[in-house]
C-alpha cells in the first residue's frame, strides 16, 4: 500500500540534504560565523541571506509554480525552515516572501502581482507588517488606524491616519502591508482593509523601540495624513480581515521554532561539557528533560504537518507547535544562561556587532544572552500564548 | 535572636522616601546612561543618610545594624534599582575590613568608607585555568574576574595566597589605580559596572586581624551576609514587579475589558503574589539564621538563595509576559528588574551551588534546625 504522502516525504528528505550541502558549501563563512555566534545581523546581511536562498529557488519555494515558486508541500515548507534553523542559519525574513507575497498572488490585482511579486522574491523591496496598534495587540480587530477615501478630483486615493507598533524592521522597510479601517460603525471585521503603503510617503514616521537586548528590532510607525493610491488596496474594501486570516493560515506551521530549539539544545549540551557544574547530575537531568520535550515537539510537529496535508487535523496543531516550541526554546535559553554563570550576566553590546570578544566566557556568550532576552517575547508575538490557549479551548475542546 | 524591628522600620521608611524622591525611573535612567555608571551625588547622600555606616561598629560611629535593618535597606535598593555600590562597598568590603583589618587598618579605612570618600570592591573569583593570585614580597600577581563595581572602586580587597607567609589564603588591600593593575571595565546586563583585573606585581597591604580569624572564614561569613542581602534586594524587586503587573492587569484593555478580568490571568497573578510571600518568608528566616554560627546557618541561607533565585525568575518571566511586548522594552521598568534579578542570581554562588550546599546541610540536620 502506498501512502499518498510518500512522495512529499521523499522530496522533503532531498530538500533537507540539499540544505545541508548548501550550508556546508555555499553559505559564505562570514555570514555563517555571525549567525552561529548569534551576533546582530544588519539589513545588508539579511538581504544577502534572502538572495542566497532565492538563488537556490528556496526563498519562494512555497509559492505556486505559476508565480515562480516550486509549489512546495506543507511538509517541504516545514522541513525547509526546520533544517535551516537546526544548522544555526539566520531566520527567513517572513514579511515579504511568507506574509504579503501569498496575499498578493491570491487576492491582488494583475498589476500588483507584476509590480510586487518579482521584487519580493529578490528582496529588492524590504517589507514590514503593520498590524498591531497600541490598543490592538491580541485583540487585533480593535485597530483604529483609518483610511478615508480622498476627494476624487485629487486622484483616487486614501488618506491614512493612525499608529502601528511592534513593527519589526520598519527602520529598513521600503513597504508596509497594513490593516486599516475603511468604514466606521460597522462590525469590526467587515470594516478592515488590506493596503500597501510606500514607507517613503510623506507622513510616515518610524520611531525605534529599544529592547532589553540593547538593540532595535521593533518600531512604532506613525501614519499622519499619508496618501495611499487606491490601486494599493489589495482585493476588496472590507475584506482585509479575511486576507489576514488567509495569511495566518499559511503561517500555521512555524518550523523554525523546532529547529531553533534543536540548535540551542545542542549548544547547551556543549556548554555543559565545557563548564563543570556545581551539580552535574542536576544539569544532566535538566538537559534530559529538555531533550525529552524536544522529542515530543519534533514528533508532534511532523505528525501535525502530515495531518494538515491529509485534512485530518483538529485545528489546534499550530497552537501546539507555537506554545510548546516557544516555551521549550525559552527554557533552553534559561538553562544556557545558568550554565554560563557570571559570563551569562557580563555584557558588552559591542561583542554582538563583532567589535570585541565578550568580557567573560565563550565567544558566543553575548549572543546567547541576547537571544535569551529577545526570545522572552517569543511567547508574546505572533499570537501570544494566552491567545493560542484560547484558540485550543474554544476551537478544539469546545469550551 | 531578636532583631531590632524599630531600626529596620525607620530605615525602610526613610530609604523609601529618599528613593521615591531621588531615584525615580527617569532619574535612574540618567544614572544608567552616564558613562560613570553611578551617581556621585546619590553616593554622598547615602553617606549623609548613614547608609554607608550601617555595618560599621558603634565604636567607629556606625549603626552596627543587624541583618533585618540591612535587609530593609536592600529591599529599597531593589525596589528602585539603585546603581551605587552599597552592597559591594558598604556591606561586603566593610564586613571584610571589620573582620580582617587590624585596629590601625580599621581606624584608617572605616571612616572613609562611612563618609563615602572611598569606594571598595571585593575581588575574589578567578578565571578557570589561570594560576591563583599570589602575593610575594608584598606584591600581588594574578587575575580576578567579574569584580562587582571593580570599574569604579578606589581600592580593592583581594583574596590571594600569601607566599611570604607559607601560602595561606589571606586578604590584601590594593590601590585600584596602581600602574601595575590592568583592568577590563564593562557593564553587567543590569547596567552595574564590573571589571576583570590583571595584577602584575601590584603593591598589596595585608589585612591583619587582631583575633587571628582566618580569611577563609571571614569571607564565608561575609558572603553569607551578602547572599541574604541579595535575597532582600530580590524581595524588593519582586514586590515592585507584582505591584506593577497587577496595576497593568487593571488598566490594559483588550476585547473590551481589562485583561485582569480574565480568571486565567488572575490566578497567575495570585501565584506571583504567593511567590513574593515565600521569598519574604525565606528572606526573613535567612536574616535570623545569620545570627547563628556559620555551620548551622548554611541550610537556611543557601536554601533561601536557591529558592529565591527560582521564584524571583518565575515572577520576572510572568511580569514580562503579562506586559506583552512592553515587557521587553528599555522604556519600561519591568525589563530592568528582570535583568537585575539575572545578575543577582549569578552573584555569590549560583543557584546550583547553593542548592548543593542546602542538600548537604539538610542530610545532616533535624527539623529543629529551622530558626524560629
Amino acid at each position: 500500500m502506498t501512502d499518498p504522502l510518500d512522495e512529499a516525504r521523499d522530496k522533503a528528505r532531498r530538500l533537507r540534504a540539499d540544505i545541508r550541502s548548501f550550508h556546508e558549501r555555499v553559505m559564505p563563512d562570514d555570514l555563517k560565523r555571525k549567525s552561529h555566534l548569534h551576533q546582530v545581523l544588519g539589513k545588508d546581511d539579511y538581504v544577502r541571506w534572502m538572495r542566497l536562498l532565492n538563488d537556490q529557488g528556496w526563498a519562494i519555494g512555497h509559492w505556486p509554480k505559476e508565480h515562480g515558486g516550486q509549489g512546495w508541500s506543507l511538509l517541504e515548507r516545514f522541513t525547509f525552515e526546520d533544517e535551516l534553523a537546526r544548522l544555526g542559519c539566520p531566520w527567513v525574513i517572513p514579511f515579504g516572501v511568507k506574509y504579503v507575497g501569498p496575499v498578493i498572488y491570491a487576492f491582488g490585482s494583475e498589476a500588483q502581482k507584476r509590480r510586487f511579486l518579482p521584487r519580493i522574491a529578490t528582496t529588492e523591496d524590504f517589507w514590514a507588517q503593520g498590524y498591531s496598534e497600541p490598543g490592538a495587540g491580541s485583540d487585533l480587530a480593535a485597530l483604529r488606524t483609518e483610511a478615508i477615501r480622498g476627494e476624487a478630483n485629487e486622484g483616487d486615493h486614501y488618506v491614512v491616519n493612525g499608529q502601528k507598533v511592534w513593527t519589526t524592521y520598519a527602520q529598513w522597510a521600503d513597504w508596509l502591508f497594513c490593516l486599516v479601517k475603511t468604514a466606521r460603525g460597522e462590525q469590526a471585521q467587515k470594516s478592515i482593509s488590506f493596503v500597501l503603503i510606500d514607507m517613503k510617503s510623506p507622513g510616515v514616521t518610524v520611531k525605534p523601540i529599544p529592547t532589553m537586548d540593547g538593540y532595535v528590532h521593533v518600531n512604532e510607525v506613525w501614519l499622519e495624513n499619508v496618501r495611499v493610491p487606491a490601486e494599493n488596496l489589495v482585493g476588496a474594501e472590507g475584506e482585509g480581515w479575511t486576507y489576514a486570516k488567509y495569511l495566518l493560515k499559511n503561517e500555521r506551521t512555524a518550523g523554525a521554532l523546532l529547529g531553533m530549539a534543536c540548535h540551542a539544545l545542542e549548544r547547551l549540551k556543549a556548554l555543559a561539557r565545557e563548564n563543570p557544574s556545581a551539580s552535574p547530575e542536576r544539569t544532566a537531568g535538566r538537559i534530559g528533560e529538555l531533550e525529552l520535550r524536544l522529542l515530543a515537539l519534533e514528533v508532534a510537529s511532523y505528525q501535525a504537518v502530515e495531518s494538515m496535508m491529509r485534512g485530518t487535523d483538529h485545528g489546534g496543531e499550530a497552537s501546539l507547535i507555537k506554545l510548546r516550541g516557544t516555551e521549550l526554546y525559552q527554557d533552553i535559553a534559561e538553562a544556557a544562561i545558568d550554565l554560563l554563570g557570571l559570563a551569562g550576566v557580563a555584557w558588552d553590546p559591542a561583542a554582538l556587532h563583532a567589535a570585541s570578544a565578550p568580557p567573560l566566557g565563550p565567544e558566543d556568550a553575548g549572543g546567547i544572552v541576547k537571544d535569551h532576552f529577545y526570545n522572552r517575547a517569543a511567547t508574546i508575538f505572533g499570537g501570544a500564548s494566552e491567545i493560542q490557549r484560547n484558540i485550543v479551548a474554544k476551537g478544539v475542546l469546545g469550551l | 535572636m531578636n532583631m531590632d524591628l524599630e531600626t529596620a522600620g525607620m530605615l525602610r521608611d526613610s530609604a523609601s522616601r529618599y528613593a521615591a524622591d531621588n531615584y525615580g525611573f527617569l532619574q535612574r535612567h540618567a544614572v544608567l546612561t552616564d558613562p560613570a555608571g553611578y551617581s556621585a551625588k546619590a553616593w554622598r547622600d547615602y553617606a549623609e543618610l548613614g547608609w554607608l555606616a550601617l555595618r560599621l561598629p558603634e565604636a567607629h560611629g556606625g549603626l552596627d545594624a543587624d541583618p533585618l535593618a540591612v535587609g530593609a535597606l536592600m529591599e529599597v535598593v531593589g525596589s528602585r534599582l539603585l546603581m551605587e555600590p552599597i552592597l559591594a562597598s558598604a556591606l561586603i568590603a566593610t564586613g571584610l575590613l571589620r573582620s580582617q583589618g587590624s585596629a590601625a587598618q580599621q581606624a584608617a579605612w572605616l571612616p572613609q568608607l562611612a563618609d563615602g570618600s572611598v569606594k571598595l570592591a571585593f575581588a575574589d573569583a578567578e578565571p578557570a585555568g589561570s594560576s591563583p593570585c599570589q602575593v610575594r614580597a608584598g606584591r600581588i600577581s594574578g587575575r580576578k574576574i567579574a569584580v562587582l563595581h571593580g570599574d569604579i572602586a578606589d581600592r580593592l580587597i583581594v583574596s590571594a595566597a600569601d607566599a611570604d607567609h607559607g601560602g595561606e589564603r589571606r586578604l590584601f588591600l590594593v590601590d585600584a589605580r596602581s600602574d601595575e593593575l590592568e583592568a577590563l571595565r564593562y557593564r553587567l546586563v543590569d547596567g552595574r559596572g564590573a571589571a576583570n583585573l590583571h595584577f602584575a606585581g601590584v603593591p598589596a597591604e595585608r589585612l591583619d586581624p587582631e583575633d587571628g580569624t582566618p580569611a577563609q572564614a571571614a569571607v564565608a561569613d561575609v558572603l553569607d551576609h551578602a547572599t541574604v542581602a541579595s535575597c532582600a534586594e530580590a524581595l524588593g524587586i519582586v514586590r515592585a514587579l507584582v505591584a506593577t503587573t497587577c496595576e497593568y492587569l487593571k488598566i490594559r484593555k483588550q476585547f473590551g475589558r481589562a485583561i485582569g478580568t480574565n480568571q486565567a490571568l488572575q490566578h497567575r497573578a495570585v501565584d506571583m503574589f504567593l511567590l513574593q510571600e515565600e521569598i519574604a518568608a525565606l528572606t526573613r528566616a535567612a536574616q535570623a539564621a545569620l545570627l547563628l554560627p556559620v555551620a548551622e546557618r548554611a541550610r537556611i541561607v543557601s536554601g533561601a538563595k536557591a529558592y529565591v533565585c527560582t521564584a524571583a525568575r518565575k515572577v520576572a518571566n510572568e511580569a514580562v509576559q503579562m506586559h506583552g511586548g512592553l515587557g521587553i522594552t528599555e522604556e519600561l521598568d519591568v525589563s530592568h528588574y528582570f535583568r537585575r534579578l539575572m545578575v543577582n542570581a549569578a552573584l555569590f554562588g549560583s543557584r546550583d551551588e547553593h542548592f548543593a550546599r542546602f542538600l548537604a546541610a539538610t542530610t545532616h540536620s533535624t527539623p529543629e534546625g529551622i530558626p524560629a
